[in-house]
């Protein structure tokens, strides 16, 4: 392993271009995912033109670099704005926002920074080691029905997250898996839901359901305070944790390092259900669960440990299966086919260099997040002092452009804004913004490996409960749901 | 009625309303495909069917609790984003911030990008509240030219160009102007 990665090193570093290519990744990772209104999945889809012109191996370990990156970028802007760069910092804003909201901001980056590079490396360096058994594995035991066990166990884990309700978390779910199914269905390719436009057959896109969802809603719920007068302008200080703050914090480092890396590793949902198990464990190993969603460091270091510890492992689905775990990892395919390569276990035999070259990017690049990170989150702390009257209209205007270049299609700016307006509805009346996005996420996904894995057993459910992955997710998926819903009819209410 | 508030009825109508909508459209497509058994119309009639039970769940949990939280949720907030409105004018102004993104994306296709934009930044400017002429027009400028400076000159980004004269000859004298500056360097 060491010789290997030690080859990928040299060759990363070997080659000026190369080594150009990596800092543009690492900086404007950070930049696009800390930036409110654009993301990683913006500047990836920007990018993805112009990476026929690179090697395979310069490709996918910018997509790679940008994908380490971005996950931490992410995290300030779900911090600052209330904003999430992308689904698997969602669980990060929960506490992040109202720690910005008490003054505490700088706290709150400056351990998603630690947290994130913590994550990043450790479970880089885990993938590194374990990638090649780790996929054999997964090449023997995990197909279509075993996906849809996980889908399935997702979404239960997703609906006790966000919503006022277990009603609410489940109707946003659900609404996020209705939004799936527009577009052409994945076995026959018949069209549902076009209403006519045939721009619909292609389905909704992510990027831009991601952007209003939220984005734009949350635009719409300052604007609207502003409007109104109860606008405040979040507080700003540069108060970094203190090592002895994150050390009395190891055990849910090292916790959340263990979730992400096996979430992460789960093709299909990789680093979103990783941030929210991991901020879900947190909560229920926690003495004080009450005082998550207010503003507690733990639930920081929790999600950002986890979603970055879960991004070395996204990538073995994918290069061992050619599963992407995401809409940036769904990205990477679209490299390799451009280069005319397919994702899947003979990547390692055919194209070994490729590999460690993409294996030490993404260390290096959670490496360069402890440095370069700590310098830029001071520089993007100084966002907040923007007035709001100048950064909306530009966050507005950088989310349509995101939008919009993904597919060249103006209807994904009408989508990104009616997202918006339904994002900035829904979240008036409780219910959970992440939870629609990874219904969204994952539906199709789910759909797909619902259909494939009927017909491996075909559609006996004997069968299919004689795979004991499957029995088990389903089971866990069932114990969730069923918990949830004892506690919505039998559990004592709290007052709002 | 118990703890019922009149926006809870009109949220369970919304998502039964959705259902039915839904479930409707999808006799649609509703045909075989041979080699699966449930066809095109099997997933997403159970997610509808899904949306209406978890809506009248939605109901009971508000007739009997009212907007109170259920205990234990993660990461939900006690208090949604909610602002008390005491006029129509406070609807008007929400509607018309929520209304102007929409127009402009509506208006993309016709217009395009490099002419409809400025006057979109101007109107959202003007929705948020600004009243300072000087300030809306500074800034709509610095705003169009940074958009202008990183997406057409140095990311080359394909954006709307419109499809109605004098917008589409708008868009075509900025791209021959891009060119030139092209052939400059």
């Amino acid at each position: 392993m060491l010789d290997n990665f030690l080859t990928g090193t040299a060759t990363l570093f070997g080659d000026p271009f190369t080594i150009g290519i990596f800092i543009f990744g690492v900086i404007g990772g950070m930049l696009f995912g800390a930036i409110p209104g654009v993301s990683m999945l913006t500047l990836a889809a920007i990018l993805l033109p112009f990476t026929a012109d690179l090697s395979p191996s310069q490709g996918v370990m910018l997509f790679a670099v940008i994908y380490c990156t971005g996950t931490y970028g992410g995290a300030i802007t779900a911090i600052l704005f209330n904003i999430p760069g992308a689904p698997e910092n969602a669980p990060t804003a929960f506490d992040g926002y109202p720690m910005t909201q008490k003054g505490m901001a700088g706290k709150a980056v400056g351990a998603a920074v630690l947290c994130s590079a913590v994550g990043g490396i450790a479970s880089a360096i885990v993938m590194m080691s374990a990638t090649e058994p780790l996929a054999q594995w997964a090449i023997m035991n995990i197909g279509p029905p075993e996906i849809f066990a996980l889908v399935f166990f997702g979404l239960a884990v997703a609906s006790s997250v966000g919503g006022r309700t277990i009603w609410k978390g489940w109707l946003s779910v659900l609404f996020g898996l209705l939004i799936a199914t527009i577009g052409q269905d994945p076995v026959g390719g018949i069209n549902r839901f076009n209403f006519g436009f045939s721009d619909l057959a292609a389905g909704i896109a992510f990027v831009p359901a991601i952007l209003g969802f939220f984005a734009v809603s949350e635009i719409f719920v300052q604007a609207e305070k502003k409007v109104s007068g109860n606008y405040s302008a979040p507080k700003f200080s540069v108060d970094f944790p203190t090592f002895f703050e994150l050390w009395s914090h190891k055990i849910a480092v090292v916790r959340s390092i263990l979730v992400g890396f096996f979430c992460g590793i789960l093709p299909g949902i990789g680093a979103t259900l990783a941030a929210f198990m991991g901020y879900g464990e947190a909560v229920r190993w926690s003495k004080n669960k009450s005082e998550f969603g207010k503003g507690k460091l733990e639930g920081v270091i929790s999600s950002e440990t986890a979603n970055n510890a879960a991004t070395g492992a996204a990538m073995i689905p994918l290069l061992a299966l050619g599963l992407p775990g995401g809409a940036l990892t769904a990205m990477m395919v679209a490299v390799f086919q451009m280069h005319d390569l397919e994702p899947g276990p003979l990547v390692f035999y055919n194209s070994p260099d490729l590999i460690w070259v993409v294996f030490a990017g993404m260390f290096y690049a959670n490496l360069s997040i402890l440095f370069i990170g700590l310098l830029e989150t001071k520089t993007i702390l100084y966002l907040l002092k923007i007035p709001f009257q100048f950064l909306a209209p530009m966050i507005l205007m950088l989310a349509s452009i995101g939008a919009y270049i993904s597919r060249g299609l103006v209807l994904d700016v009408i989508v990104m804004f009616a997202a918006g307006v339904i994002g900035f509805l829904l979240r008036r009346s409780g219910y959970s913004i992440p939870g629609i996005v990874l219904g969204l996420i994952l539906g199709k996904i789910g759909e797909q490996n619902f259909a494939q894995g009927m017909q491996m057993v075909h559609y006996d459910l004997g069968t299919y409960f004689s795979r004991p992955i499957c029995t088990i997710l389903v089971i866990a998926g069932a114990l969730t749901l069923l918990k949830s819903l004892h506690s919505a009819f039998f559990a004592k209410q709290v007052n709002s | 009625m118990g703890n019922l508030k009149n926006s809870d009825l009109v949220e369970v109508a919304f998502w039964l309303l959705i259902a039915a909508i839904f479930f409707s459209v999808s006799f649609n497509f509703n045909q075989p495909i041979e080699i699966y058994k449930f066809g095109a119309t099997g997933w997403p009639r159970v997610i509808l069917i899904l949306i209406g039970l978890a809506a009248l769940g939605n109901l009971y949990h508000s007739l009997k609790n009212g907007s109170k939280i259920q205990k234990g949720r993660v990461g939900a907030s006690e208090a949604p984003d909610q602002v008390n409105y005491t006029s129509v004018v406070d609807y008007l102004k929400t509607a018309w911030i929520l209304l102007i993104p929409l127009l402009y994306a509506i208006s993309l296709k016709p217009v395009g990008f490099y002419f409809g934009t400025p006057f979109f930044i101007s109107l959202v400017m003007l929705a948020w509240g600004e009243r300072r002429v000087k300030f809306i027009l500074l800034n709509t400028l610095l705003i169009y030219s940074l958009l202008i400076i990183l997406f057409m000159f140095i990311l080359n980004a394909p954006l709307p160009q419109g499809n109605v004269s004098p917008f589409y000859d708008f868009s075509a004298f900025m791209l021959k102007m891009k060119t030139q500056f092209d052939q400059l360097l």
